[in-house]
């Protein structure tokens, strides 16, 4: 029984891919396989502030907000930082999800 | 948003939650709006609408080459703030960003709601004791940076290279140097003037610790919290740093 609008999760990953190759914009990150197990620091070495772009990107698109900020909020500062597109991922899923 | 064009510059900025507004700053060359972004700033928005930038050739935001003395930067504060919100405005600076945050709250007392310092460095040159770290070498400069900081950035890799190529953009192409150095410091006449309740937040072990002692003493509405850590609390310190700022900001 799912909304129809509710995005799949390959649906996801692969706009989130889109956007991260967007904001890193250098030759690499085209060739690099991006997946749900992908860290953002340890294989991708995202900067921080392109993390910021890409969560703006992710919620212009998919319209959350106080569920963003409130998810943010309740990670841990090294949480945040071991951060897998997975994550990331299932958390957009989650908002779309009927509750 | 993200990009907002004010004072001949596009600024990239973010705005959070909704509530009373506050705006938040960073410091200056290590620092972007990730600061508080990853640490305070979301549990703020639970209850605020929170505004994060960053600062002139910072960050996401436009590289100038100059306009680093605190007047031009307070100006791009105020020009931010004018298309943010019409109500009174709290603002949390760390480092430099504190000292921006001070002297928009010394122009136009009447904007400010509350103010949050967070180990701001007076007289304004002593900044990040910025003149002994200009002078390092580049290769020296990431070895001579602070723990906090240092550790979200692995040797050798993207994230320290694009790190060291803004160091070496602000320190050798721009104004920068030469505008810390030249800035002026804050007399205490003038902090006497601050009507606004002011939270004055320390890192125990910073060296600007005896700063956060005399703006304790100069300005009218303050008090003093130190916070375990050093000049980069907010990043040793997170959970107790928003605890700090949520209590005084709904108090």
């Amino acid at each position: 029984m799912s909304d129809p609008v509710t995005p799949t999760q390959q649906e996801v990953l692969d706009t989130l891919a889109g956007f991260l190759r967007e904001i890193v914009a250098e030759p690499w990150i085209a060739e690099v396989p991006i997946t749900m197990e992908t860290s953002f620091s340890q294989d991708l070495e995202l900067e921080s502030i392109e993390f910021v772009a890409l969560a703006t990107k992710l919620r212009d698109r998919y319209g959350f907000e106080a569920e963003f900020t409130d998810w943010l909020a309740g990670l841990e500062f090294e949480e945040i930082i071991a951060l897998r597109v997975g994550s990331l991922v299932e958390f957009i899923l989650r908002c779309h999800s009927p509750r | 948003m993200p990009f907002t064009s004010v004072n001949g510059l596009r600024f990239h900025t973010e705005a959070l939650g909704s509530g009373p507004p506050v705006a938040m700053l960073h410091g200056l060359l290590v620092g972007n709006l990730a600061l508080w972004y990853f640490t305070a700033a979301p549990a703020l928005a639970r209850s605020h609408r929170v505004l994060l930038y960053d600062l002139r050739g910072h960050g996401r935001t436009d590289r100038s080459l100059d306009g680093y003395d605190l007047a031009t930067m307070t100006r791009d504060l105020a020009c931010l703030l004018e298309g943010f919100d019409a109500r009174p405005v709290s603002l949390v600076g760390h480092s430099y960003g504190a000292l921006i945050a001070l002297s928009y709250a010394l122009l136009r007392p009447e904007r400010v709601a509350r103010l949050v310092l967070a180990d701001a460095p007076l007289p304004p040159s002593r900044a990040e004791e910025v003149s002994a770290f200009v002078a390092l070498p580049p290769q020296e400069m990431a070895k001579a940076l602070p723990e906090p900081v240092r550790r979200s950035l692995p040797g050798g890799g993207r994230r320290s290279v694009r790190f060291l190529q803004a160091l070496e953009f602000l320190i050798a192409r721009t104004s920068f140097p030469r505008d810390i150095v030249a800035e002026p410091d804050l007399p205490d006449s003038a902090l006497a003037q601050l009507s606004c309740e002011v939270l004055c937040l320390y890192g125990e072990s910073s060296l600007c610790r005896p700063v956060g002692e005399r703006l304790l003493r100069a300005i009218p509405k303050s008090k003093l919290v130190l916070v375990p850590g050093g000049h980069y609390f907010p990043l040793e310190a997170p959970e107790l740093t928003t605890a700090h700022l949520l209590e005084f900001l709904n108090g």
